[in-house]
């Protein structure tokens, strides 16, 4: 031990930044978004009005989809209703839920100029899962 | 004034004020917009839509001030006592545990107090438990319908009950563990990054073992997280704790780095499946991040060790709840009075009491 304060390394920083400010837009992006709902409930993939009085009778999720919405168009439905209010907050919760994503590629990238290349493998190895996940072609 | 300027206070002023601004038109609309027939009236959509958005924010800052993951709170209550789908709530756990774990990122490895080595390598083994149990409880929900549910419930009862007696006793932890000797394989992955520690105001190095041991641990755990859609800290903390020999700050800061990171895998399979609808989501989310913010600006010196009884209460009455519904759901036994999980209510909010009156008298 002594005193002197260690410099964190950049790979660590960067990815720290990098999610917490895509988690801040995605938390912005998810605040205006039920209220966009809201205004016009008709331009939306699933009324809100209907939504959560068919969440509560305890349908399942396929049901509520099908009663409200008439079928479930599929995880990233918000890249053909990026303007209706759940498409909008859709797009948030996608955003939030790939930020990892982004930042390991950032990280990754920082790594390999610092060469140091294993951590730069591990930073891609998560950073390809949640894509892969995200794209949806790998389910069981 | 300069302070203020300064990350995170931007980002969180223009939150609360967003999130005024739109509550605010959110109330508007809700005596001026009429709903459409046979909908919900405008003012109790909006009424729930804030009353998850304070839910969150109050499990959020409990979470904070008691030292336990909100994901544990919101998947074992909404479970319990709710009617809404066992695969929705997951989901919606995964959301709540995993927006904590990543609005904490930013501060934790600015700080240094989270490595980032340790986290991105332990979550290689969580992003194949966690894709591996998020799609596992898909195909239970498909294929197995009510017995499903009553078996979840059942499961995640058992689990609980045994996490809050790992709460009451506080389970094995060690604040600084010694390790002698590093393994060629944990020596080999450069793990070890020295942070500074403001309570000692020194420089801590630290050794690392045993870390392919604790890759294994951590699979185990990323299964149950996707599978159950909890947070899963308080495994995450003791398998670094003490497999790796990871001082338990620095283990602490790693799972909320980890979840973050690897829930963001595990929440995918139940978004592509429609398990994850935004309007019902977006709240949780929100209140889960400006909750997470404002405990670390205003409550992270402030030690309440009482709410965390009251935490440990809230979860033992939830395994009632999902034992219940479980043996219920499974057709083992009839559906439980209301006055009998008033009573069990009273006998466990009774031991809250006590044992916080007794901490209080104690500090005294």
């Amino acid at each position: 031990m002594d005193s002197d304060r260690p410099i964190m390394p950049k790979g660590q920083i960067v990815y720290g930044e990098v999610v917490y400010y895509l988690t801040v837009v995605s938390c912005l992006v998810c605040i205006v978004g039920p209220l966009i709902a809201l205004i016009d409930p008709e331009d939306n993939v699933m009324n809100p009005y209907f939504t959560f009085a068919a969440i509560f009778q305890g349908h399942s999720a396929q049901e509520v989809w099908t009663i409200v919405g008439g079928g479930f168009p599929g995880g990233h439905f918000w890249m053909d209703n990026f303007f209706t209010g759940d498409g909008f907050t859709q797009f948030g919760l996608a955003l939030g839920c790939t930020s990892a994503g982004f930042a390991l590629i950032v990280a990754a990238v920082v790594y390999a100029f610092e060469k140091i290349y294993l951590y730069t493998g591990f930073c891609l190895f998560v950073s390809a899962f949640i894509f892969l996940a995200a794209s949806g072609l790998v389910q069981f | 004034m300069r302070r203020v300027l300064k990350s995170p206070w931007p980002e969180t002023f223009i939150m609360i004020l967003v999130t005024v601004l739109t509550y605010t038109a959110m109330t508007t609309i809700s005596f001026v917009v009429e709903p459409p027939e046979g909908g919900m009236a405008t003012g109790t959509v909006v009424g729930w839509l804030f009353a998850f958005f304070i839910l969150s924010l109050v499990i959020a800052l409990l979470a904070v001030l008691g030292g336990i993951g909100g994901g544990v709170m919101f998947t074992p209550v909404m479970l319990a006592f709710t009617p809404v789908d066992s695969l929705i709530i997951r989901g919606t756990g995964l959301i709540v545990a995993m927006f904590s774990g990543l609005i904490s990122t930013g501060p934790f490895m600015r700080s240094g107090l989270a490595n980032m080595r340790i986290s991105v390598f332990l979550c290689c083994g969580f992003a194949i438990g966690a894709f591996t149990g998020a799609n596992g409880a898909i195909l239970v929900a498909q294929h197995m319908g009510a017995a499903g549910e009553g078996f979840v419930r059942l499961i995640l009862g058992v689990i609980l009950f045994t996490l809050a007696l790992y709460f009451i006793f506080g389970g094995k932890k060690i604040e600084w563990p010694q390790v002698d000797k590093a393994d060629n394989f944990t020596e080999k992955l450069q793990l070890r990054q020295p942070f500074y520690e403001p309570s000692l105001n020194k420089v801590v190095d630290y050794g690392l073992k045993r870390s392919r041991w604790a890759f294994l641990c951590i699979v185990g755990v990323g299964l149950l997280s996707g599978f159950f859609g909890l947070g899963a800290g308080w495994a995450i903390v003791p398998a670094q704790n003490l497999v790796m020999g990871v001082p338990l700050k620095v283990a602490a800061a790693n799972s909320g780095v980890l979840l973050g990171m690897g829930d963001c895998i595990a929440v995918w399979p139940y978004i592509m499946t429609g398990a994850i609808i935004p309007i019902f989501a977006a709240p949780w989310l929100v209140g889960q991040v400006l909750g997470g913010l404002l405990g670390a600006i205003v409550l992270i010196r402030v030690k309440a060790g009482f709410v965390r009884y009251l935490l440990i209460g809230f979860m033992i009455f939830s395994c009632w709840g999902l034992v219940t519904r479980g043996l219920a759901g499974l057709g083992y036994i009839k559906p439980v009075p209301h006055w009998m999980t008033g009573i069990v209510f009273a006998i466990i909010f009774s031991w809250v009491l006590y044992n916080v009156i007794k901490m209080l008298k104690a500090k005294d």
